[in-house]
């Protein structure tokens, strides 16, 4: 278990992480979620033992990584933002030269090296200079030096970073395939990552912890009322008022028009309103012969959550600039993200 | 210790860098060898290779930051300082394995100029104990410029500067010795001795007249340990104050 205890860093007199403890349990994914200039790689600068910091305490596995840097190192793997790869060596070279900082035992090196490239996929370009390799490649060979000697804590700040959506993907499944014997604390912008990804998030903002907590767990506490949307084929009016007269129905929220008889509806549920509500209306418009395309619950995501979060803390500084920050909406599912990267190509061929 | 040694060693051999660097030496190292045969028509001049050390060595000042100024610079530069000081490695072990690195090119460095005493005793009579002493003088020198010039590249990140800053205090290590001598120094007898007694350059001049004293082996040594201990705090004293 990896324990960070009011851990605070000070930039000159600018504080840039206050306060903060978390916890990360043994095979946990933790996200690290935050906008950018949150303070995210500090912190993980920090846990990784790169910056010192000005108060609080990280325990690796039982060793402080400041009074035992050496012993709490051995038991963390660490990609940070930029990949830490030299551009004039070759990847073979490179990830052992890393095995040899990692204190692997030479007779283990070969082996190890095979295991870590083999599972990123970078066996093709061992013996090309990095220098040479495309900016995916050059992550991965940063992961695969963040995986060497197999430490069981694994930091990875802004992993997916400048990946296309391929990649992406790749890069998720690997984190996930790590979950089985490894702690892993994973920062990110991008909240459908985390969503994928994490058991739990810790979300940051200005230095300060916003929340800890799971991701459904967050998604109740942000409570609110859930969103039907219905799309149908038939009379506005008549479906209008159908909605309306339903229990649990607070009000439609907008209606728009889709060409050819076809409406789409986003209804707004009254608090605690589920599926039953749903049910009801579908009946409904069943027996009135209006035809139903489309028709589903939205869920609160975490992107609601996080700029819930976000908000509570920045009323009065520049809101919309944070907003801006924050990246539009990928929905959760992998599968979408091939999709939208298809349309992405699409686009760019235009 | 041992990994970031090899590293360095591969840095340097794997990319022209460490054959250029030696090929430039040697070329100035064969000019002074010239120069040196041209005066010995005029029965004045005594032709020793002390004497073409000590003209070579004005040439460390432009070769030596070459040699070191990407030692720490590009680690910042490219990010990479963040692997080192995330791995189970102290940060004294790296400063050493990199110091290591430095001296065994410029090892093979002076190596190279070996190939003209060798000539030399095939054809004409050489005075080996000088030859050996001013060796160890030439390396003691080097060695203490490489720990500058290793400290000068831990304060940027730009490579460039750190060869030019590390240049400019070379130059001025060459000459404090002239400087002390001035008449306006010459006013100060302390700040003269003072002076003098930073000048590596007399030093040298003892070395390559055959004499190896315990007291500049020793101002050798400690400019070393003064530099390397200094690059520890610089690089250390960043990490706790950055941003």
């Amino acid at each position: 278990m990896i324990t960070i205890e009011k851990l605070t860093k000070y930039y000159g007199t600018n504080r840039a992480v206050n306060n903060i403890s978390f916890t990360i349990n043994d095979n946990e994914i933790l996200g690290f979620l935050g906008p950018n200039g949150a303070g995210k790689s500090t912190t993980m600068n920090m846990i990784a033992g790169y910056l010192p910091m000005s108060a609080g305490r990280v325990t690796i596995y039982g060793s402080d990584i400041s009074k035992e840097p050496v012993a709490a190192k051995k038991n963390i793997g660490y990609l940070p933002e930029i990949p830490p790869v030299y551009p004039d060596m070759r990847v073979r070279e490179y990830l052992s030269f890393c095995a040899g900082l990692k204190r692997i035992r030479s007779a283990e090196r070969k082996d190890e090296i095979a295991r870590v490239m083999k599972l990123l996929k970078i066996e093709d370009v061992q013996d090309k200079l990095i220098k040479n390799l495309s900016k995916g490649y050059k992550q991965r060979v940063g992961f695969a030096q963040a995986l060497l000697g197999d430490p069981k804590f694994l930091i990875f700040d802004e992993p997916t970073v400048g990946l296309d959506p391929n990649q992406v993907i790749e890069v998720r499944n690997i984190i996930k395939g790590l979950k089985k014997d490894h702690s892993v604390i994973f920062s990110s912008h991008i909240l459908s990552e985390v969503s994928a990804v994490c058991d739990r998030v810790v979300i940051i903002n200005k230095g300060d912890i916003k929340a800890v907590d799971t991701i459904e767990n967050l998604e109740k506490k942000l409570g609110g009322s859930l969103t039907l949307r219905i799309k149908i084929k038939g009379d506005r009016t008549k479906t209008s008022n159908i909605i309306e007269l339903t229990d649990g129905v607070q009000e439609i929220a907008s209606i728009d028009a889709e060409g050819n008889d076809f409406y789409a509806f986003a209804v707004k549920l009254k608090e605690g309103a589920g599926d039953d509500v749903k049910n009801n209306i579908m009946a409904e418009l069943i027996k009135h012969g209006i035809q139903i395309s489309e028709i589903y619950t939205e869920k609160p995501d975490l992107e609601a959550v996080f700029v819930d979060m976000i908000n509570r803390s920045a009323k009065n500084n520049g809101l919309l600039d944070l907003l801006d920050e924050i990246e539009p909406v990928e929905a959760p599912e992998t599968e979408d993200d091939e999709e939208s990267a298809a349309d992405e190509e699409k686009e760019d061929k235009e | 210790m041992f990994s970031v040694y090899k590293k360095e060693l591969q840095s340097f051999f794997y990319t022209p860098f460490a054959y250029v660097i030696t090929a430039l030496f040697i070329f100035l190292f064969t000019y002074m060898f010239n120069a040196a045969l041209g005066d010995l028509g005029q029965p004045v001049l005594q032709f020793t290779f002390p004497d073409i050390f000590y003209n070579v060595i004005f040439f460390f000042i432009f070769l030596i930051p070459i040699l070191t100024m990407r030692t720490f610079a590009d680690e910042r530069k490219f990010g990479t300082e963040v692997l080192l000081m995330t791995s189970p490695v102290s940060v004294i072990q790296i400063i050493l394995g990199k110091y290591l690195a430095n001296l065994t090119v410029f090892l093979f460095m002076i190596a190279g100029s070996a190939l003209f005493p060798i000539f030399t005793y095939f054809h004409g009579t050489l005075i080996m104990n000088q030859l050996i002493c001013a060796y160890i003088g030439f390396f003691a020198w080097g060695a203490m410029f490489i720990a500058i010039g290793m400290l000068i590249s831990s304060f940027t990140e730009n490579s460039i500067i750190a060869a030019v800053i590390g240049e400019i205090i070379m130059f001025a290590f060459m000459f404090i010795d002239d400087f002390s001598r001035t008449d306006f120094i010459m006013q100060f007898p302390k700040l003269q001795s003072v002076l003098y007694a930073f000048a590596a350059q007399p030093r040298f001049a003892y070395f390559s007249q055959g004499f190896i004293r315990l007291s500049d082996l020793v101002f050798f040594a400690s400019a070393i340990i003064v530099c390397l201990s200094w690059n520890y705090i610089a690089i250390e004293r960043r990490r706790w104050k950055r941003g």
